[in-house]
């Protein structure tokens, strides 16, 4: 197989192959595989500890692997044998690759020193390099969609839990990404808030927008994705279409997971 | 430039034996001038955070005049004003002079006054700190205001109150320095006089600054050790 | 009480003012400068680490009179300072007193700065990252602001400590506020109202600082303005 995301038709968004990751002597992802192509949404489950926040932090390379390729939104970086940093190269593609994708994270991380319409413009403006008239009126417009256009001149330390997320989600629409990607965008909520926020990424779901969600809310995961990828101990144990892997997994973990896990919820 | 270090020794042209008590004045002092800080300071915060209108407004106000006024001038004012005081006392009582006070008392009080307005703050922030269950939970036990100041209140506030304490004390050691405008032959008065009559002034406050460190080091690690003996058996101590 | 003399003294000191804005100002500026410096040098490495610790420590650790006593009388004994070019600023009282003040305020400075990055939340700082900010845009746009504003509140401290700090410039011979007001003791020995008067004095304007660095820091972090109290 040659290098992944050949040019033309069908290059896929986002091409993961034969990442490796390691803290210290621990092996937390031992090769792994996974293809997003535009539209798709790919729900990533698995028991807490068995690495879905490392591989995706490892998509925009907030984790350096320590071996594979990774083809996103145009840019590739392969890693060489035994390479411990990235050259200068690689480091510019991964700037470049960035700006092309949106990171939800699980406790928001919102600039705490800029209003919630600056938190939205910043990186558009100081990072893509665009006029400033047109990201607020952009920004603006992300706001009115997740419900948030009357909050924006407000602190992010005096919006709650769940509006907070709302913002970072629109924070990385801001971007205008070919991809998002969400690491437990509810965790962090109170159950009442869970509701808000899962609403706004169904709407973007419904959109066609390109989406790995890592997540543990079953039943919205089987809902909006057309790809499901259960990991274990830092491999793929299990993936195909949700009705497989959250009704019919073929894996016993998987279907111990699924199984706990919807009973949990319900 | 060679230095005969034996000026610092205890022999016959050393200058050991004198820096060695000054070196002892200078902890004197500190101490007097920290205890005096440490009941003003309780009394000041105690007067913050349960006083009447007028108690809240005096102890306010004395936090804020001893925090915006030179610690060398409340020396000065409390030193020269003094000697002015007692002067006018003498002459009164139709004493012949001349008169003079303790360089010593006026220092500690001086010291202790600012070191008061401090400790005040930090004992105040080491009551705040503490979470407002613990209190609710010896109400509910029947346990009356003093019972409770003094088995559920003090012992957890001073070991919120050990690091800021720690401070109090190295800023004390440190003023305790501008004593010696008094004349009082602590570390610094001591120092400057070694430094003029052998005419090396830089190897003597070389010396003068050596032995600060060294207090300062010490009760630094005095004050480590007191905080982690307080929060023996509570979470370890997170940096 | 004797108005007459107070408004008199009121005067006297007041012409020593300028000098001490002039030392505190200069101070707190050359004193930043350097504590960034040495914020830096720690963030290079080991040795860079280790020797803004013992700068740290040397200032931190002795009396802010030792250190002028040991620039102001000390330096003169080398041989090698007085040839130097730097000799004709090292022999005046300003320089050294000036040059004490601001080693000293790095010392405490790069303490507060320190405090202020570590206080940096993790989360902003990777948000940044992973919306493509370079190292340098991340440090001005984020990391920098986001320090300076949690350390605002230690740093006006500083900044009051440093303008009383002012007055030990006094034992040196320098005729600011307190240099004044001694060399008036010694000629009336009324020490009383003399040393009252510039309490006052120092007290008004420490007062007026602290109440504009409050204003600064609700200016730079409004969204803390609700909860302090
Ligand atoms: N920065 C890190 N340093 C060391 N170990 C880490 C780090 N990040 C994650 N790990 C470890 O890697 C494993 C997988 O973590 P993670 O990817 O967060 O799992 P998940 O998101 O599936 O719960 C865990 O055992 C965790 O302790
Ligand atoms: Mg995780």
């Amino acid at each position: 197989m040659s290098g992944l995301g050949v040019n033309g038709m069908g290059e896929p968004a986002i091409a993961l192959r034969g990442i490796r990751k390691r803290f210290g002597d621990q092996e937390v992802l031992r090769g792994i595989d996974l293809a997003a192509h535009d539209g798709d949404v790919i729900a990533l489950i698995g028991a807490s500890g068995s690495g879905k926040s490392t591989l995706l932090r490892c998509i925009p390379m907030l984790e350096v692997p320590q071996a594979g390729e990774i083809f996103a939104a145009g840019e590739r970086i392969a890693l060489r044998d035994g390479q411990q940093k990235l050259d200068r190269a690689q480091q510019a593609a991964v700037q470049r690759m960035r700006t092309r994708l949106g990171f939800v994270f699980q406790s928001f991380n919102l600039w705490p020193h800029r209003t919630v319409l600056q938190n939205l413009i910043e990186a558009p403006v100081h990072v893509q390099g665009r006029p400033k008239a047109e990201c607020i009126a952009e920004a603006e417009a992300l706001l009115e969609k997740v419900g948030l256009a009357e909050k924006r001149d407000a602190w992010p330390a005096h919006l709650s839990g769940g509006q907070q997320q709302r913002v970072a989600i629109a924070r990385a629409l801001a971007l205008k990404p070919r991809a998002l990607l969400f690491d437990e965008p509810t965790s962090a909520l109170d159950p009442e808030l869970v509701g808000e926020v899962l609403k706004v990424i169904r709407g973007l779901a419904e959109e066609g927008r390109t989406m790995i969600i890592v997540t543990h809310e079953m039943g919205f995961a089987r809902e909006v994705c057309n790809k499901a990828v259960f990991l274990h101990q830092g491999r793929i144990e299990e993936e195909g279409p949700p009705e497989q892997v959250f009704l019919d997994p073929r894996s016993d973990r998987a279907r111990a997971f699924v199984s706990s896990h919807f009973n949990r919820n319900r | 430039m060679d230095y005969d270090w034996e000026l610092l020794g205890f022999g016959p042209d050393g200058w050991g034996p004198v820096l060695l008590r000054a070196a002892g004045v200078t902890v004197a002092v500190s101490v007097t001038a920290f205890l005096l800080g440490v009941v003003l300071g309780t009394l000041c915060a105690w007067a913050k955070i349960g006083g009447n209108r007028p108690v809240r407004a005096a102890a306010e106000a004395y936090t804020v005049i001893l925090r915006g006024i030179p610690d060398l001038l409340v020396i000065y004012l409390f030193y020269f004003g003094g000697r002015q005081v007692v002067a006018w006392a003498g002459g009164m009582l139709g004493l012949q002079g001349p008169f003079d006070i303790s360089g010593f008392a006026a220092g500690a009080i001086a010291i202790g006054l600012i070191s008061g307005a401090g400790q005040a703050e930090v004992f105040r922030g080491a009551y705040h700190a503490i979470p407002v269950g613990s209190l609710e939970a010896a109400r509910v036990v029947g346990m009356r205001r003093f019972l409770m100041f003094r088995r559920i209140i003090a012992p957890q506030a001073l070991s919120t109150a050990i690091p800021g304490l720690g401070n109090q004390w190295q800023s004390v050691i440190k003023e305790s320095a501008l004593v010696s405008v008094t004349g009082l032959v602590e570390t610094m008065r001591q120092v400057t006089v070694a430094a003029g009559s052998t005419e090396m002034p830089f190897f003597f406050f070389a010396a003068g600054a050596v032995i600060y460190l060294i207090i300062t080091s010490i009760s630094g690690l005095v004050f480590k050790g007191a905080e982690l003996w307080s929060q023996r058996g509570q979470a370890p101590a997170r940096l | 009480m004797d108005f007459a003399f107070l408004s008199e003294t009121f005067f006297k000191l007041l012409a020593g003012f300028p000098l001490t804005v002039n030392l505190a100002v200069l101070s707190l500026a050359g004193g930043g400068v350097l504590a960034l410096l040495l914020n830096m040098a720690r963030a290079s490495g080991w040795l860079g680490a280790r020797f803004a610790d013992f700068y740290v420590f040397l200032f931190r650790g002795s009396p802010l009179l030792i250190q002028i006593f040991l620039i102001y009388y000390g330096l003169g004994n080398f041989p090698a300072v007085r040839e130097s070019f730097l000799w004709p600023f090292l022999r005046e009282p300003y320089w050294c007193a000036l040059l004490a003040l601001i080693l000293n305020d790095a010392a405490y400075t790069a303490e507060i700065l320190r405090g202020g990055f570590r206080a940096v939340p993790r989360g902003a700082v990777e948000a940044a990252e992973a919306c493509g900010m370079s190292r340098l845009t991340r440090l001005r746009r984020i990391t920098l602001p986001v320090a300076i504003r949690q350390a605002l509140p230690a740093y006006s401290n500083e900044v009051i400590s440093m303008f009383k700090s002012t007055a030990l410039a006094s034992t040196v011979t320098l005729m600011e506020v307190t240099g004044i007001a001694r060399a008036e003791v010694s000629a009336t020995y009324r020490a009383i109202e003399i040393f009252l008067c510039a309490a006052v004095l120092y007290l008004v304007s420490t007062l007026l600082i602290t109440r504009a660095l409050r204003l600064l820091e609700t200016r730079l972090s409004p969204w803390l303005a609700g909860n302090r109290a």
